[in-house]
């Protein structure tokens, strides 16, 4: 017995030194995972903590964005419709009908699918830029609307929710949290891992190919809009996802927030820091994005304290700080910092192998 | 019943009539040629038979089977696959995946052998047509000659009762152009139906049996390669008129 269990362990032990260990990447990912992983333990400022929870929606988010633009091709600049409506009808559902939130959220997630799938219809008549533009004019026009049905929606706050709303209903205030950053990591890696296998199935295949050349895709006997409403509504799917948790995390659903023009763009920085096409760019983008913002803000506002001028207009001129300071990123690394790395380290493993094929 | 037949077709852009009227059949194990000069409506023509265009008025049948206005995926699932003029690689994608794409349309599913899969096939259709050392190149790294074969392992990947082939010869040099006219040959040989069109005459004269010759998208003649080099209008097509 204890002899089988030593096999198995030994097993997984060597495949997990195999597949994980000796590619660089994926340990570089695994580290990632494991500062993760470890970062409540070290009982972090409450407020770092809700920034870096918020940091795995967004991630969440991004990631989906980027099944369906780095791959399918599909570029969406409304992606906040379906976090905004994840968002809302998950507080909605939990609110006024008392619904628990297994439930409220995967029912959710699978309406943001469905409306996808509605929308795709007419939609991807309209191709490219075009239907770009389409994509940004939805969640404006439904911000619009649930401003100005107060009840229900409760206007400019959006639908208030109570702490018993939360994702981990507990009375103290730290442990909760701890529990809800650790229960919002657990779904990014599930979804992350979904979405790349997706992204890099025989699916994931055919979505590049729609994105190269449509028509040579529907030369190959391909149902372009049948694949095409598919990536809409697996990335539609953990978009909805992400506005449930956020919903739920922040205790509201401004509609300025969820529906608005920034959310709809925090994922295209995120993906285009990171690395488009990759699922795995965004999720670091994320992290990047999110550090930079508080870095600013903290800078500004604590470091320039003797200067009122700035500390005062700190939240405003970060902005201009942090998009200066990604904009060098990008044109540093046009094709997204995690790809050059992985090349770098790739770069570094082949060299170490000629040098060691050289000694013998 | 011919396996292929095209009856009236005609196309007009605006004030110019691209395809006029015409009409022709192909038969089962036939390997036809489409010939005309510059403008005269050839790609147009391909373009209505796939599906990328709407016909204004006339019939395409397939297999007794009206295809005139159906989606261009439907028909290549019905068995009637294309390539291009201008090669359309998926770019991101290495050389295998782009035929692994073709081999996962329903039809090519559905006609897998048991036990093979999709790779398999891509992998066998990329030997087919020579291409098996660049499989794991993406196809934006490949030489133009190539690409044009990868077009035709995509196409083949699709399992085509009739294949239509866009300018295969286009841009290709001496040796290729050999090495093409051998594949198309083998595949006649092992029973593939195709239509070529094609600018370069010397490679496509000692391929086929029969030819067409579109001239202002109207068909001029048709007959076999040596009817057609000695007919009055279409050398008038080619040299000019005689003064």
């Amino acid at each position: 017995m204890i002899k089988m269990v030593g096999a198995l362990l030994r097993r997984i032990y060597s495949s997990f030194a195999t597949n994980i260990l000796d590619v660089p990447p994926r340990l570089l990912a695994f580290l990632l995972l494991m500062v993760l992983l470890f970062l409540p333990v070290a009982r972090l400022d409450l407020y770092i903590l809700r920034i870096v929870t918020i940091a795995l929606i967004f991630a969440i988010f991004a990631a989906s964005w980027d099944l369906l633009v780095g791959r399918a091709g599909q570029v969406s600049l409304g992606h906040a419709l379906f976090f905004g409506i994840g968002a809302y009808l998950s507080a909605y559902l939990s609110r006024f009908h008392g619904l628990p939130l297994w439930a409220t959220i995967p029912l959710s997630m699978l309406f943001c699918a469905l409306v996808a799938v509605l929308l795709g219809f007419p939609c991807l008549r309209v191709k490219g830029p075009y239907l770009t533009l389409v994509t940004m004019a939805f969640p404006l026009i439904l911000a619009v609307g649930f401003f100005a049905l107060d009840p229900p929606f409760g206007g400019e706050g959006g639908i208030a929710l109570t702490r018993a709303q939360r994702l981990f209903p507990m009375e103290a205030l730290y442990p909760q949290r701890v529990a809800e950053y650790y229960l919002i990591l657990f779904l990014l890696l599930v979804s992350a891992i979904i979405l790349y296998k997706i992204a890099n199935s025989k699916t994931g295949i055919v979505l590049v190919s729609i994105l190269d050349d449509e028509s040579a895709s529907k030369a190959c006997g391909i149902n372009v809009t049948k694949y095409k409403l598919l990536a809409w509504a697996i990335s539609a799917f953990f978009a909805g996802l992400a506005g449930c948790l956020y919903a739920h995390y922040i205790q509201a659903t401004p509609p300025t927030t969820v529906l608005g023009l920034t959310t709809s763009f925090y994922p295209v920085i995120m993906t285009i820091l990171g690395g488009i096409g990759t699922i795995y760019g965004p999720i670091v983008g994320a992290f990047i994005l999110w550090s930079l913002m508080e870095f600013t803000l903290w800078v500004l506002t604590d470091f320039f304290q003797f200067i009122p001028f700035i500390a005062n207009a700190g939240d405003e001129l970060r902005i201009i700080v942090y998009i200066g300071i990604i904009i060098v990123f990008i044109i540093k690394w046009p094709k997204g910092i995690s790809k050059f790395v992985v090349e770098k380290l790739d770069e570094l493993t082949e060299k170490r192998e000629l040098d060691e094929r050289k000694k013998k | 019943m011919p396996l292929f037949e095209v009856e009236n077709l005609t196309k007009r852009f605006g004030g110019l009539t691209a395809v006029n009227n015409v009409s022709f059949h192909v038969d089962e194990g036939d390997i036809i040629g489409l010939i005309g000069p510059n403008g005269a409506g050839k790609t147009t023509l391909f373009n209505l038979i796939t599906g990328f265009l709407k016909p204004d008025s006339g019939t395409v049948r397939f297999k007794g089977e009206d295809i005139t206005r159906l989606e261009p995926h439907k028909i290549v699932n019905k068995g009637l696959a294309r390539t291009f003029q201008v090669v359309k690689p998926f770019r991101h994608l290495p050389a295998i995946a782009n035929v692994i794409v073709a081999c996962l349309s329903p039809r090519a599913s559905k006609k897998l052998e048991w036990l093979k899969s999709p790779e398999r096939k891509a992998l066998d259709m990329l030997e087919l047509v020579g291409l098996s050392e660049m499989m794991f190149e993406p196809a934006e790294n490949l030489a133009h000659g190539d690409l044009k074969r990868l077009e035709m392992a995509r196409a083949l990947a699709t399992e085509p009762d009739l294949l239509l082939l866009d300018e295969p010869f286009s841009g290709l040099n001496p040796i290729e152009t050999d090495f093409l006219t051998k594949s198309i040959q083998r595949l006649h040989l092992d029973g593939y139906t195709m239509v070529i069109v094609e600018h370069k005459l010397h490679a496509l004269m000692k391929l086929v049996k029969k030819v067409i010759v579109l001239h202002y998208g109207e068909k001029i003649a048709e007959g076999s390669p040596k009817e057609v080099s000695h007919n009055k209008k279409v050398i008038e097509v080619y040299m000019g008129r005689v003064a």
